[in-house]
């Protein structure tokens, strides 16, 4: 009984985890610009999440270590400074994001403008994670965050063309604008395979004392709640082609991705879509800043633990103060948060071979998972989506900034 | 052993468990005739940094120096320490009498006790 709770629980959490704001913000942008031609990018993201995610608990529940212990006892202290610097400024990136995502839910909310914002909104946050503990940020925020399904009821009520769906689950070679469908793709991969998600999960098993006994049940919430999350932004995709496309809408604020709620559910929609922002990007954001002082604390061997007081883990409680406070000051100078959300979920896509390369190694080395260590299939499809992820990042990011 | 593969970088816990960093280097004796020996374990300081670049530790010593505990030397642990090599290191010392837990307790008590909520560094 006690496991089925568990199971019902992770994929809670990986339902209400996978969704945020780059997610939605790339998948309406997708929808918008070419109806389902992208959906292939999504599907593609979300299979690499599922075998990534299995392979971080599967990681934590036979080594008890994390993957970041793992890369800095196996790489050295030298390769992992420079993991360490790449993946902190992307997270970082991502933070800022995922605030700009919860200043705008309550902006539109409230009507008072979005630089204002900043200061409670980060201050909310840090709130959280000082008083908080692991299970309540965990089951807390996850739960909060199933309202996001509101988003696969708004697809299904504007009666979408499957047949031409289901087509754009296979990739299509873009007739015009192939720059710019290279960057949505890039972003759309970016957004799905979001390596703070590896890190949060593989601690979390970790805080959650998993032993090997939990391999069954990860791979069930992997597998499950990475495939919701996936339609939970297919849904995204779908009802933005359905509500921008035909009445030829680029979508470039988050003002006018609300309508994507609004056209299927006039009443409510206004507010569903502003909730859904709301707890999503907050769940991201703790998540976010969370993988950050992970990183930082299991690098350097530092005590660490969301269930203890910040005193006890002293670095690591300072390590997330300062990076949360600093993510604030890009929404007060007064960025514009769609760009930033673009930008990040594409160096995501460009800075993944960075961070799992080296768990790839990891996830092969019998010393630290014997039996337990990845076969050639789990293997070869996360090397195969990183190499394309990479290879549309190298080419489309240069070109969207010339061009853009 | 193989001291770079399972020595090096690896976590340290003292005797009651508490972690207190990583083996950021080894300290070797070489005598004229005897076989080189591992005196000690090197942690944080400028250890880690001298690993990057000579450069860098150069500048963690000097910003060691401004700030936080003042101090920019590395804490030594002598090998006779070491209780047991396995997935972490466990040394027969109490982590908070090296020095390694300087910065913890420094940020702990300067930082975080002084805002609302923080808790107390040495209440057990």
């Amino acid at each position: 009984m006690k496991k089925v709770m568990e199971i019902t629980l992770g994929i809670v959490t990986a339902v209400g985890g996978f969704l945020e704001m780059g997610s939605v913000a790339t998948a309406a942008q997708a929808g918008a610009a070419f109806g389902y031609d992208l959906l292939w990018a999504i599907l593609l993201g979300t299979l690499c999440l599922i075998f990534l995610v299995e392979m971080s608990g599967r990681f934590s529940a036979v080594s008890k270590h994390t993957i970041v212990d793992g890369m800095r006892e196996r790489f050295g202290f030298p390769f992992f400074a420079i993991v360490l610097i790449g993946i902190t400024v992307v997270l970082f990136i991502v933070l800022v994001a995922e605030l700009a995502g919860i200043g705008l839910s309550v902006q539109i909310l409230t009507g008072i403008g979005f630089p204002w914002w900043a200061i409670p909104v980060s201050l909310a946050v840090w709130f959280l994670m000082w008083k908080g503990t692991f299970s309540l940020i965990e089951n807390g925020v996850s739960v909060l965050g199933l309202v996001t399904i509101c988003f696969i009821v708004a697809a299904v009520k504007l009666h979408p063309d499957w047949g031409s769906a289901a087509h754009g689950l296979l990739p299509t070679f873009p007739g015009d604008q192939k720059a710019k469908y290279g960057f949505i793709a890039v972003s759309i991969l970016g957004a799905s395979v979001s390596p703070h998600l590896m890190y949060f999960y593989c601690s979390g098993a970790i805080e959650d004392k998993w032993d090997e006994s939990y391999i069954p049940i990860n791979r069930v919430i992997a597998g499950l709640g990475m495939t919701f999350g996936g339609v939970l932004s297919m849904g995204v995709l779908i009802a933005a082609a359905l509500a921008f496309r035909p009445n030829g809408i680029d979508v470039q604020t988050f003002e006018q991705t609300a309508l994507l709620m609004t056209t299927a559910l006039p009443k409510w929609g206004f507010f569903l879509f502003a909730a859904s922002m709301l707890f999503a990007c907050l769940g991201a954001a703790l998540e976010t800043s969370l993988a950050i002082a992970y990183f930082f604390a299991q690098g350097f061997g530092w005590n660490w633990s969301e269930n203890l007081a910040p005193s006890k883990n002293a670095r690591f409680a300072f390590t997330y103060t300062v990076i949360i406070l600093l993510a604030a000051v890009p929404l007060l100078l007064g960025i514009d948060p769609f760009q930033v959300t673009m930008m990040s979920m594409a160096l995501t896509s460009a800075t993944l071979p960075l961070a799992i390369v080296p768990f790839l190694f990891l996830m092969n080395d019998p010393i630290y998972l014997g039996k337990y260590r990845n076969g050639w299939l789990s293997n070869s499809v996360v090397a195969i989506v990183i190499l394309i992820s990479f290879v549309l990042a190298v080419i489309s990011i240069p070109l969207e900034i010339i061009g853009g | 052993m193989d001291l770079v593969r399972d020595v090096l970088d690896k976590k340290l816990i003292d005797r009651e468990n508490c972690p207190m960093g990583r083996v950021d280097g080894l300290v070797m004796h070489v005598g004229e005739r005897s076989q080189p020996t591992i005196t000690h374990i090197e942690i944080g300081g400028t250890t880690p940094w001298m690993r990057l670049h000579p450069a860098i530790a150069r500048l963690a010593a000097r910003l060691a120096r401004m700030w936080g505990p003042k101090r920019g030397e590395p804490v030594k642990i002598p090998w006779s320490r070491v209780m047991t090599v396995g997935k972490d290191i466990k040394l027969d010392v109490r982590a908070k009498d090296t020095g390694a837990l300087d910065w913890e307790i420094w940020i702990a008590r300067h930082i975080i006790e002084r805002i609302p909520g923080g808790g107390h560094e040495e209440e057990e």
